[in-house]
């Protein structure tokens, strides 16, 4: 145990001396924390609202943002052909298309030519009442004005019904949608609320693990080219050698975690009146996630991180290691994405069973926490999984470190590896 | 102390690299271990630190198993390796504290041995902005660092020049002045020949000849005799030998200045030089042969063709 200390704090100092290490995190914290001070410095209003008033928005205020959008900049031209006269004086158009100049266009070929010579242009042929063409020069991902003018055109059709019927437009329109008043009282937990602080923890985890792990592995590869490996192996235990290494690169990374996680939550606690509660939804983390995320999010960087270790050991350049721990990488990712599209299935089969694995646990059962449905008995058997696996991988890490000694030249084979351990060569 | 090595087998993938590899060193002596490039010195010494297991055979200290760990063991590998980033006290202090000493002992005794091996400026200094010989005493340093019991070292002068290799010198023979178990690795025999009481020649896995380094002279030149001309013609002398006094001696070898001779007869060495000086040639050098380890080991080891070679480059025996 005194060698491990050794070992150990070793490892540890070699993290705390590196520069870079520390000033990223303490820049890292600084920054993060005075961002949440920035409201109290410069006014954000604009950006999180009138911070003296929490109500609901009133119809003034809708109707006055709805003004101050009207008086939006122009973002260009719209050209309509409306052959049958659908739209009249165009004012149902205007009233839509508000921050666009409205032209009228006699002929389909009009509205091409400019289209296709103006980037902000666009054109509508009005077919009939249920029929139009849309007409754009480049397409953006958000084009939404298809969906604008199709609401434009069953206005248009529902106020023709209405004259047709001697109906009054907008009593029935009262009729169709009345307001609708709904209070939604979460009993549970509110998947909305919880999926983004989930999604950025699993990125979170996912970064520090290839970080640390890379960052370990490199460390192991290091004694060997650098020929330490031999003295060392000479002078303690090769268990402790590996788990102190392991070990400290894991404190190291806690500490790096906590001071920017923690700069940043407790600075926005100290903050969020105002912010206006604004980044509730990412970092108004509850205890009960935070400490299951403590404890999976450590093990599986354990767990990975051993492996890492052992990955280190297997070569003996440092420009190697990519090639060796591709593997593992592939792993890593699988679980990452798989985790991240199941988010929205959280009670399905794949987060269940990616829970229980050692591979997956670390962010598919903190998940399961904040967002599903889990069970206790389930949170400690999945977390006896995952330590009796780190135990597993540890041991099995440090063999292979023990192994690789002296194993100078081309990458080792896992296999190979682990045939050598067992034939105790 | 004493540390037995007996009937050591190690075997690589389908070579046996290590066939029964027997010897054995006490404390107060140094053991010279002793063979070709390839002949398996340093597979030896990673045995005996454990860094490979051995296929069979035991090692026994003081008739017990030896147990690397439970001990205090000064090893320097034949790779030379520190942390190259780290300065020269902080990885010495870090290496005596791994092997079981406290801070404050691992602090003083650095300090000690890189005073002692005159690198003591250096202690603040990062290990690879020094110079190769320097990081080679650091090397030593820090294999000295937790006063070991036992010390291994494993071709500890390749790389140092004559002014640090007679540090060195003084600082093994220091080590085994203080009673500790030494064994070491050279290729420079002359090293080998001041320190070692006792040797272990090792030839393609094989131990070939292990005993006391005295004894073994004596054996080596057991009934042989060194002869030099006055006119420096060695071809005749070897010459006259065989037709003339073939009944007596046969050369065995030659130096830059002499022949070696070996009686075939029992006959006094006065009536030898009287057989001699009969045959019509001045003897300039007339004395018992004593061999040099060189010698020792160029027989021992040395086929014919690089016997001749090796004969011819420094002067010893066939």
């Amino acid at each position: 145990m005194k060698k491990f200390s050794v070992v150990f704090m070793y490892e540890l100092k070699n993290y705390i001396q590196n520069k870079s290490y520390m000033v990223s995190t303490i820049v890292i914290a600084v920054l993060l924390a005075a961002i949440m001070f920035l409201p109290r410095v410069i006014d954000m209003s604009g950006m999180l609202g009138d911070s003296t008033s929490t109500s609901s928005p009133t119809q003034d205020s809708v109707e006055e943002n709805e003004d101050v959008n009207q008086s939006s900049e122009n973002v260009g031209n719209l050209l309509i052909y409306d052959k049958s006269g659908v739209f009249g004086d165009l004012s149902l158009v205007k009233s839509a298309f508000y921050n666009y100049t409205i032209q009228t266009k006699n002929s389909k070929e009009d509205i091409e030519e400019a289209v296709k010579n103006s980037d902000d242009t666009i054109g509508f042929v009005v077919n009939s009442m249920t029929e139009y063409d849309y007409y754009v020069n480049n397409s953006s991902m958000y084009d939404s004005n298809c969906d604008i003018f199709n609401n434009l055109l069953i206005t248009a059709n529902q106020i023709k019904f209405c004259q047709d019927n001697g109906l009054d437009y907008e009593k029935s329109i009262s009729y169709f949608y009345p307001d609708i008043k709904s209070n939604k009282n979460v009993l549970g937990k509110d998947m909305s609320n919880n999926y983004t602080y989930c999604y950025i923890l699993i990125i979170f985890i996912f970064m520090i693990i290839i970080l640390y792990g890379v960052m370990v592995a490199t460390s192991v590869t290091q004694e060997k080219s650098n020929r330490t490996i031999e003295v060392l192996i000479t002078s303690s235990n090769t268990n402790v050698l590996f788990f102190g290494k392991v070990f400290a690169g894991a404190v190291a990374a806690l500490f790096q975690t906590a001071l920017i996680l923690g700069a940043t939550i407790i600075s926005y606690q100290i903050n969020r009146d105002a912010w206006n509660g604004i980044l509730d939804f990412v970092l108004d983390i509850p205890s009960e996630v935070l400490i299951t995320f403590a404890f999976f999010g450590l093990g599986g960087f354990l767990f990975y991180t051993f492996i890492y270790g052992a990955v280190g050991a297997l070569v003996s350049k440092t420009e190697d290691i990519n090639k060796s721990s591709g593997g593992i990488q592939m792993i890593i990712m699988i679980v990452y994405f798989a985790v991240l599209v199941q988010l929205s299935n959280i009670d399905g089969i794949v987060m269940k069973v990616a829970s229980w694995l050692p591979i997956s646990s670390y962010s598919a059962m903190f998940a399961r926490v904040a967002m599903g449905n889990v069970a206790m008995w389930e949170i400690v058997v999945s977390l006896v999984i995952l330590i009796v696996s780190i135990i597993g991988v540890g041991f099995l890490g440090a063999a292979i470190y023990r192994m690789g000694t002296l194993r100078y030249g081309n990458p080792i084979k896992l296999s190979n590896a682990i045939k050598a351990i067992k034939n105790n060569k | 102390m004493k540390l037995e090595v007996k009937n050591i087998k190690k075997t690589f993938g389908d070579t046996e690299v290590l066939h029964d590899i027997s010897f054995e060193v006490s404390n107060g002596k140094a053991l010279g271990l002793l063979g070709r490039n390839g002949a398996g010195k340093t597979t030896t010494i990673r045995v005996i630190m454990d860094v490979f297991h051995a296929d069979s055979g035991e090692l026994l200290l003081d008739g017990k198993k030896f147990t690397q760990k439970q001990h205090l063991i000064g090893y320097l590998p034949e790779e030379r390796g520190l942390y190259p980033k780290k300065t020269v006290i902080e990885q010495l202090v870090y290496l005596g504290r791994l092997r079981g000493i406290s801070k404050s002992v691992a602090i003083n005794n650095s300090k000690k041995w890189l005073r002692r091996l005159e690198v003591d400026q250096y202690e603040n200094r990062k290990l690879e902005t020094l110079s190769k010989g320097n990081a080679q005493k650091v090397q030593l340093a820090s294999t000295l660092v937790c006063d070991p019991d036992i010390v291994i070292l494993d071709e500890p002068f390749s790389g140092l020049d004559p002014v640090n290799s007679k540090i060195l010198q003084d600082v093994v023979q220091e080590l085994i002045d203080s009673d500790k178990l030494v064994i070491f690795s050279s290729h420079q025999m002359s090293y080998v020949e001041n320190f070692c009481k006792d040797i272990a020649i090792i030839d393609n896995g094989k131990l070939v000849l292990s005993g006391n380094l005295i004894e073994i002279k004596k054996k080596f030149g057991e009934k042989q005799l060194v002869l030099s001309p006055m006119d420096g013609n060695l071809d005749k002398l070897e010459q006259i030998i065989h037709t003339k006094l073939s009944d007596f001696i046969v050369p065995t070898g030659r130096t830059k200045e002499d022949i070696i001779i070996k009686c075939v007869k029992d006959i006094s060495r006065k009536e030898l030089l009287a057989q001699i000086l009969e045959c019509d040639i001045e003897i300039e050098h007339f004395e018992t042969y004593k061999p040099s380890l060189n010698d020792i080991f160029v027989a021992t080891v040395g086929d014919e063709e690089n016997n001749i070679k090796q004969t011819k480059m420094t002067g010893g025996t066939v």
